[in-house]
């Protein structure tokens, strides 16, 4: 301990001096690094964007439930308080003709006119049903086959098509985390071990004078991880830059969109990147590292 | 049997290309012994020297270097025991880019020492050794006698148990040979036995209660230097 604590100087000279020894080739590695964390840090933000909208159409999932001809309307209310007791059902709301005509009507906007041309309503009652995105067909079936229930319109296919979107991106998520690691621990341990070849004839007289090999391979270590973290941090920065730009653009033209809190977004990705570059770049360096332990 | 640096009982040493580098060598060194080895022929002084250093291995009989045992020292045992050494390379082993003071201070900077205590020491080493002008100087623009001065330097600095020089007579004249024998014989105390390999044979005649071994195809010869009566220490006679 004594000895780290008195050479930390020494340390961080020999730090300078093994990127110095090679700077076109520890730039390549910075940009390398910084570009894949980047690509993980936009997979990381796509994904959280998709799992957020997800989410809010998890939340606002709906089916309408219609009713056969004949049914009066204590018979409708006894099916809807039926239905909202299901498990995977929020919530269900019986929707009369004249809700339905008004609802309608507030949906159509300027374009409500259309609805005079109408003698008469041209809304049916029916079951307005909230439900859990994962039990849709599971209660989509089980109102289907209600007694009094006609028929029930879904948006299931929309729904699906979006749950498999956020599958890909999760899965591509994954499969990019893992390129990112494996990719940053190849660049990471390839910089330390052409480190140690630049220095090689020092840490041959330093291993024949008794240095320990914690005292010869701790600049490289630290050589390693400075790098992978400056990477991380410049990927952080392009991604903070990207999603406000993207952010801006989205908001404009997807108003409804429902986006996470671009703060809390771009606070997430920048730990997840910071952090990540780290232990990458310490594994990477002691994974360089091993090479100097043969003697 | 006292209590010996090193101690070398039947030692062989073939590479592993059959070469047979050492043979049977017998050999008990002490705190304050001067040794010069001479070689006939063949390459058995380097290959002593590196069984010393841990950098090979006894392929049969049992030598131990301050008690730690070199057929079965494990890599932590031999970097402890080689910060006890002052190893002084044929070719130095100085690295390059750093001045004279760094590479002194670099043989120090893993024994927990201050770096204020470290520097102080190197610096009064560097005078001992005559270079007191070129502390700050790179080592590559130093000269070849200065530079061997550095590794002479990096080597006591240390204040190590055995001091090992390889070589250190060569490409220099008469009289720097001597005075650099001189130098090193200096350094051979109550603690610390010298080891200098050298062909100069004509230059280590004569040196008061000195031990001569020469190595002839891997076989060592010694031989105890004259004791001179009233000479006090190790010197050149005459």
């Amino acid at each position: 301990m004594k000895t780290f604590i008195y050479n930390q100087g020494y340390f961080m000279r020999e730090v300078f001096k093994t990127i110095r020894l090679a700077p076109l080739s520890n730039l390549f590695s910075f940009i390398g690094t910084s570009l894949i964390l980047l690509l993980f840090g936009l997979i990381l933000g796509s994904w959280k964007i998709g799992d957020n909208l997800i989410s809010s159409l998890q939340d606002e999932a709906q089916i309408s439930a219609y009713f056969e001809d004949g049914m009066s309307q204590e018979q409708m209310l006894a099916l809807a308080d039926e239905i909202s007791k299901m498990d995977g059902v929020t919530a269900a709301r019986f929707i009369d003709t004249e809700t339905a005509y008004e609802e309608n009507k507030k949906l159509l906007g300027e374009e409500a006119d259309i609805l005079e041309l109408f003698e008469e309503n041209p809304f049916e009652s029916y079951i307005d049903i909230r439900i859990s995105l994962d039990d849709m067909d599971t209660v989509i079936d089980k109102v289907s086959n209600l007694k009094g229930i006609e028929y029930v319109r879904d948006n299931r296919d929309v729904l699906a098509q979006l749950k498999g979107i956020v599958g890909a991106l999760k899965l591509l998520g994954s499969v990019v985390a893992l390129a990112v690691g494996v990719t940053t621990i190849i660049i990471i341990s390839h910089m330390i071990r052409q480190g140690i070849y630049n220095n090689r004839e020092q840490i041959n007289t330093l291993r024949l004078l008794g240095a320990p090999s914690w005292f010869i391979g701790l600049p490289f270590v630290i050589a390693g991880v400075l790098l992978t973290l400056l990477g991380g941090i410049a990927a952080a920065g392009l991604i903070i830059l990207m999603l406000d730009g993207g952010y801006r653009q989205l908001r404009e033209y997807i108003i409804f969109l429902p986006l996470p809190a671009a703060g809390e977004l771009k606070e997430l990705i920048s730990y997840v990147i910071i952090a990540l570059s780290a232990g990458l770049g310490l594994f990477g360096s002691l994974f360089g590292l091993s090479s100097i332990r043969k003697e | 049997m006292g209590n010996g640096i090193i101690k070398a009982n039947n030692v062989s040493l073939i590479y592993r290309d059959g070469t047979k580098a050492l043979n049977n060598v017998n050999l008990e060194i002490n705190p304050g012994d001067l040794v010069f080895i001479t070689v006939s022929s063949g390459s058995g002084k380097t290959s002593f020297l590196k069984l010393l250093m841990g950098m090979e291995s006894p392929t049969s009989g049992s030598l131990t270097v301050m008690g730690v045992d070199m057929k079965k020292g494990r890599h932590g045992k031999i970097q402890k025991l080689r910060r006890k050494i002052g190893p002084i390379f044929q070719e130095f082993k100085l690295i390059e880019g750093r001045t004279a003071l760094e590479n002194v201070c670099m043989g120090m900077r893993f024994f927990g020492i201050r770096p204020k205590k470290i520097k102080a020491q190197a610096i009064e080493t560097l005078t001992r050794v005559g270079l007191e002008s070129k502390i700050h100087s790179k080592v590559e623009n130093l000269s070849w006698g200065q530079a061997q001065r550095v590794a002479i330097a990096r080597a006591v600095v240390r204040k190590p148990r055995l001091l090992l020089a390889d070589e250190p007579t060569g490409n220099l004249d008469h009289d720097n040979a001597v005075s650099m024998l001189e130098l090193l014989a200096s350094f051979c105390d109550s603690n610390t036995a010298v080891i200098i390999t050298t062909h100069a044979t004509h230059l280590i005649d004569n040196w008061n209660n000195a031990i001569y071994v020469n190595v002839d195809k891997g076989e060592f010869s010694i031989r105890k230097g004259c004791n001179v009566p009233g000479s006090a220490g190790l010197s050149k006679i005459g």
